[in-house]
């Protein structure tokens, strides 16, 4: 059921951030802001892609250039596309004109559509110097923003750097875990070859969100360990997830840890 | 006099440049962003949709990923076997889109290229000529379909984006 919830999630994120009350801008006496949000409302009902939504967006911008919502309600469609040129036009401008509400967005986008690592951290990290609250998740949902600062550090070698931030943001106050969290924490001890701390991460895993993922991994600690009794036990638990589509997954990019049959083959034979 | 410059610009480039340029350029609305139509001069006419051009969807209208035989790794192994290093100094990112018909088969390719910076950049021919003819080979792509829809095989815009750092392929998207 978790899974089916997080699918939801992420597939309605994308497509209907918070559309801002009209009313507000009228309240504050910005009458401009105020027109130019009643005019997007024009898109409603139009497709993302469609260019009766751009053109919708395109008027609102007409009558306030500095208004940041149509900017990256536009810019979605050529994330999605792969335009990376477009959407970073756009999205940039969005940022100009409201960086708490965007950065953390953006940082987010670079991170898993372009697997921009530098970029992503430069951006989450600005967001973290501006903002006084909580910086908030990943635009699909998935992720708090500092679990994807910390994948971004993964990337570029700082493996420790990683497991702390992980670590940190687990313990932070009222923290609501990621549906992927120990499973990449889990990844991160195995290859740093702490296998107590990884194996711990993936029992975590499997208590709150278990995935063929996680006990192809934890396979890979048992065998490390020689135990490939236990190995093999749960590579067998991985493929009958994996079988009824019990895996990390996302609809526009290949997560990171992700798993794959060609990968699952691999360890069959190397436990055989 | 601008139309003029243009074309000069792109025969001297090559046909694939050029390609690229053409995407860089705005663009009226078409009916969807990133729709690809047909261009005689440089598209396959051999590859046929299997409906209109009204009816291509999104890769991820189906919300299964990327559909491929041997799924992601055999996309890597298979730029990985095939491409070869060339000397470039040039780093950034080369989209290429294109469709997959409701029988696997793919056309109509598209380029984009762009540096660190997400500005618009023009990648070697070295670079370009061997991504889009390897792209052109894939052989494993799969249509996809929906349930919701009967299980109807349909046709879809797919993309790939290659990390290039110095004439090498480091990391492949989606």
């Amino acid at each position: 059921m978790k899974l089916y919830l997080s699918f939801f999630f992420l597939a309605f994120s994308y497509n209907s951030f918070t559309q801002p009350n009209c009313n507000y801008f009228l309240n504050e006496g910005d009458t401009l802001k105020y027109e130019a949000c009643l005019q997007t409302e024009n898109a409603k009902g139009h497709y993302q892609f469609s260019k009766e939504y751009q053109i919708a967006m395109d008027k609102a911008i007409k009558i306030d250039p500095t208004f940041a919502y149509p900017y990256r309600a536009k810019s979605v469609a050529y994330l999605k596309s792969g335009d990376f040129i477009e959407w970073k036009r756009l999205i940039d401008l969005a940022v100009k004109y409201d960086p708490l509400g965007n950065l953390g967005y953006r940082a987010s986008c670079r991170y898993q559509f372009f697997r921009d690592y530098g970029g992503t951290i430069i951006d989450i990290e600005e967001l973290l110097r501006i903002s006084n609250a909580d910086i908030g998740h990943s635009a699909n949902g998935n992720y708090h923003l500092q679990v994807v600062r910390a994948l971004c550090y993964k990337a570029l070698g700082r493996k420790q750097k990683a497991i702390d931030l992980i670590e940190t943001q687990l313990q932070a106050e009222g923290y609501v875990i990621g549906i992927y969290d120990y499973i990449h924490l889990g990844v991160l001890y195995l290859e740093n070859g702490d296998l107590s701390n990884a194996k711990l991460n993936f029992k975590k895993q499997q208590d709150y969100n278990d995935l063929a993922e996680n006990h192809f991994y934890m396979s890979k600690v048992f065998k490390a360990e020689n135990n490939l009794k236990k190995a093999k036990i749960e590579l067998q638990k991985a493929v009958e997830l994996y079988e009824i589509g019990y895996v990390m997954s996302d609809p526009y990019v290949h997560p990171v840890d992700k798993i794959f049959w060609s990968m699952i083959k691999v360890e069959q034979k190397s436990l055989n | 006099m601008n139309k003029i410059l243009m074309s000069f610009l792109c025969l001297s480039i090559g046909m694939f440049s050029c390609n690229e340029i053409k995407d860089i350029e705005k663009e009226p609305y078409l009916r969807w962003v990133g729709d690809i139509q047909f261009d005689e001069e440089i598209d396959n006419p051999d590859f046929k949709l299997c409906y209109t051009d009204n009816n291509v969807r999104q890769y991820f209208n189906f919300s299964k990923g990327v559909q491929y035989k041997g799924e992601k790794p055999a996309i890597d192994k298979y730029f990985l076997e095939n491409y070869k290093p060339t000397e470039s100094k040039q780093i950034g990112f080369l989209r290429i889109r294109f469709i997959v018909n409701c029988k696997g088969e793919t056309g109509r390719f598209r380029l984009k290229g762009m540096g660190q910076d997400y500005q618009p950049m023009a990648f070697d021919k070295s670079i370009t000529d061997q991504i889009l003819s390897l792209s052109k080979k894939m052989d494993g792509w799969l249509p996809i379909e929906m349930e919701e829809m009967n299980n109807t095989p349909w046709d879809y815009y797919q993309y790939l984006i290659f990390k290039i750092d110095r004439g090498n392929i480091i990391e492949i998207m989606p």
